[in-house]
């Protein structure tokens, strides 16, 4: 069970001023050596300054559609361009007006922080004074001035991300992908650096690119998500439009017998519509313009056999199961 | 742990190159000083591999001496000491390469692969700080030897020629190791295949006798190492001006252009070995 949910491309995908998106992907594919095709095919653009998220669990293709766009990887087919810069004929230029945080931590730890900054950097072809003057300013908001001159293996998981997002910012890049960057971490640390994501918001005309599969985090900071399947992008909206979707409220169903014919059944009586769905014994069923009483009483008058009957909110949850019919995360 | 305490408002500018090739040197060398600082914080890269070939210089090298006295009509210690160097350079080479899985493994190469730089100069700068403390282990070995009784035939010339084989073998052999680290997965499976690559030859390039005292096959096949060229230069340079060993090679001839021939045997190795090394790296980085 996989339907595509893609609305039109942002009203605005360039910024004022701007001619061109700050990612553009065309049609992009991605086979890897062992037959393996983790990106089928994927067409988005990404505004100049917004906020853009990769959504699907492990193995969706967002981590290769990263390294993509990153020259980490080399497509397979189709096209994508960073900052207006083609990223198969201008990798080295691509890489000047970006930066990455990984997914797992990518650091010298028996460096200091601060010697990962200058050298990063350096690298980038900034100069010291202005990656200190960056450093200096950044540092403070995000808690880790103090520890700048210790080695990183003295750093706890949430430190050395911090000091990791505030490396690939030591260069202004136009564009900043984060690659799942609070996987792994404790909820409070991923609190914190979810702020500092949001406060990067802010920063003037910085694009940030982010894969998650948490959906919170896709809630949160993402003016758009595009959720992934199986290397192929099943809807490409805001968070807001696809919850939207499924109304204010909706009914899950734990059913005795088939789903698949209480569903049948419900569809027949008028109480679901066709984008009520079941995946195993759960049907989950959009409420519309009735009171969420009225939808359980109508479904018991349907004579359906339940086993549990809940109502609640709708989350981006309930519209990647009804997209792929598996579940985002665990 | 530290808490966020201000909110981000400085939006510094940083002055980002697009195209530019301008700052390529100053990210070759910053590559470089990384290296050398993790290598330097990382003693067991420059201390075991100078620990068996310094003893095998100032202890077996001096015993054996007193067994085979000064027949060949120079210092039997002495031309063991520069077989030593010949074992010390490989092993130190192959260490070097332990540095690139751990780059990979836990290090920040990934970030390294993402920077504005051709992939080739992460290679370059781990062979400069390679060359680097190959040059300050061999002097060591050098001092040593000296200090234990060794006797060197010292020129300016000879200096120079001493100086390009070691240079030349220390990158043919870092390219070699570049090469495995970038094959293997694993930093066991390096590991060990680095006593192979590292020490066999040793056996087999004329490091405690001449190669023509090897069996004829063997003798043909030590002639075919890198390993072998560059004793035999290194001894030519320090210890035996007849140059015996590089005319068990190449027959008689000038020992000068002798000389010149095994060094761009060697130049060759080293050439080959680090374009091989770069692209290896550069295919096996990127997925």
């Amino acid at each position: 069970m996989t339907q595509t949910l893609i609305a039109n491309p942002p009203q605005n995908p360039t910024s004022p001023g701007s001619e061109r998106p700050a990612v553009e992907v065309r049609d992009l594919r991605k086979t890897y050596a062992n037959g393996v095709e983790a990106v089928r095919g994927i067409d988005f653009e990404i505004a100049t300054g917004e906020v853009f998220g990769l959504l699907g669990p492990n193995g969706a293709g967002k981590s290769t559609t990263i390294g993509m766009l990153t020259t980490t990887i080399t497509p397979t087919g189709g096209t994508a361009s960073v900052a207006g810069l083609d990223v198969a004929q201008h990798p080295l230029a691509t890489r000047a007006v970006s930066g990455v945080v990984f997914q797992d931590s990518v650091v010298d730890r028996p460096l200091s922080g601060r010697r990962n900054l200058m050298t990063h950097a350096r690298i980038w072809g900034v100069s010291p004074g202005a990656a200190g003057a960056v450093v200096s300013s950044l540092a403070p908001a995000f808690g880790i001035v103090d520890i700048l001159d210790r080695p990183v293996a003295t750093y706890s998981g949430g430190q050395r991300r911090r000091l990791e997002i505030l490396r690939a910012l030591v260069t202004e890049p136009s564009v900043l992908f984060l690659d799942e960057p609070t996987v792994g971490l404790d909820p409070r640390i991923r609190v914190e650096l979810l702020e500092i994501i949001a406060m990067l918001r802010d920063r003037a005309r910085m694009t940030i690119v982010l894969t998650t599969h948490y959906l919170d985090e896709a809630e949160r900071l993402c003016d758009r998500i595009a959720i992934m399947h199986a290397g192929r992008i099943v809807a490409l909206v805001s968070p807001a439009s696809l919850l939207a979707g499924l109304g204010k409220e909706i009914i899950e169903l734990h059913v005795h017998g088939s789903p698949d014919e209480a569903l049948r059944v419900l569809r027949r009586d008028g109480v679901a519509d066709q984008d009520a769905f079941a995946v195993g014994s759960t049907l989950t069923i959009p409420i519309r313009g009735r009171a969420g009483v009225d939808a359980m009483a109508a479904i018991q008058a349907a004579g359906v056999a339940t086993a549990a009957v809940s109502t609640r909110q709708p989350t981006l949850d309930d519209v990647y199961l009804q997209l792929t019919g598996d579940r985002l995360a665990a | 742990m530290s808490s966020i305490t201000a909110p981000i408002t400085a939006t510094h500018r940083a002055p980002v190159r697009t195209n530019a090739r301008s700052h390529w040197p100053a990210a070759l060398a910053a590559l470089a000083q990384r290296r050398l600082s993790l290598s330097a914080r990382t003693p067991r890269e420059v201390i075991v591999p100078l620990l068996n070939p310094i003893l095998f210089a100032i202890v077996i090298a001096p015993a054996l001496a007193k067994l085979v006295g000064n027949r060949a009509g120079f210092d039997y210690m002495t031309f063991a000491a520069v077989g030593a160097v010949g074992l010390l350079v490989p092993i130190n080479a192959l260490f070097a390469g332990i540095g690139v899985i751990v780059d990979r493994d836990s290090g920040s190469q990934r970030d390294l692969l993402a920077a504005p730089v051709p992939r080739s100069f992460l290679v370059l700068s781990n062979l400069g700080v390679a060359l680097l403390t190959t040059a300050l282990q061999v002097s060591a070995l050098i001092v040593a030897v000296s200090l234990r009784g060794a006797s060197f035939q010292v020129s300016s010339g000879g200096i120079l020629w001493f100086a390009g084989g070691v240079g030349l073998l220390a990158i043919g052999m870092y390219g070699v190791a570049e090469t495995l680290a970038s094959r293997m997965q694993k930093q066991e499976e390096y590991v060990g295949v680095l006593p192979a690559v590292a020490i066999l030859p040793y056996f087999f390039a004329g490091s405690l006798f001449p190669i023509s005292t090897l069996p004829t096959a063997l003798a043909v096949f030590a002639k075919i190492l890198p390993l072998t060229h560059a004793m035999a230069l290194m001894r030519y340079a320090l210890v035996d001006g007849r140059a015996g060993g590089l005319h068990d090679i190449w027959g008689a001839g000038d020992p000068t252009r002798l000389a010149a021939q095994s060094l761009a045997i060697l130049a060759g190795f080293a050439v080959l070995m680090t374009v091989v090394s770069m692209r290896m790296f550069s295919r096996k980085a990127v997925q």
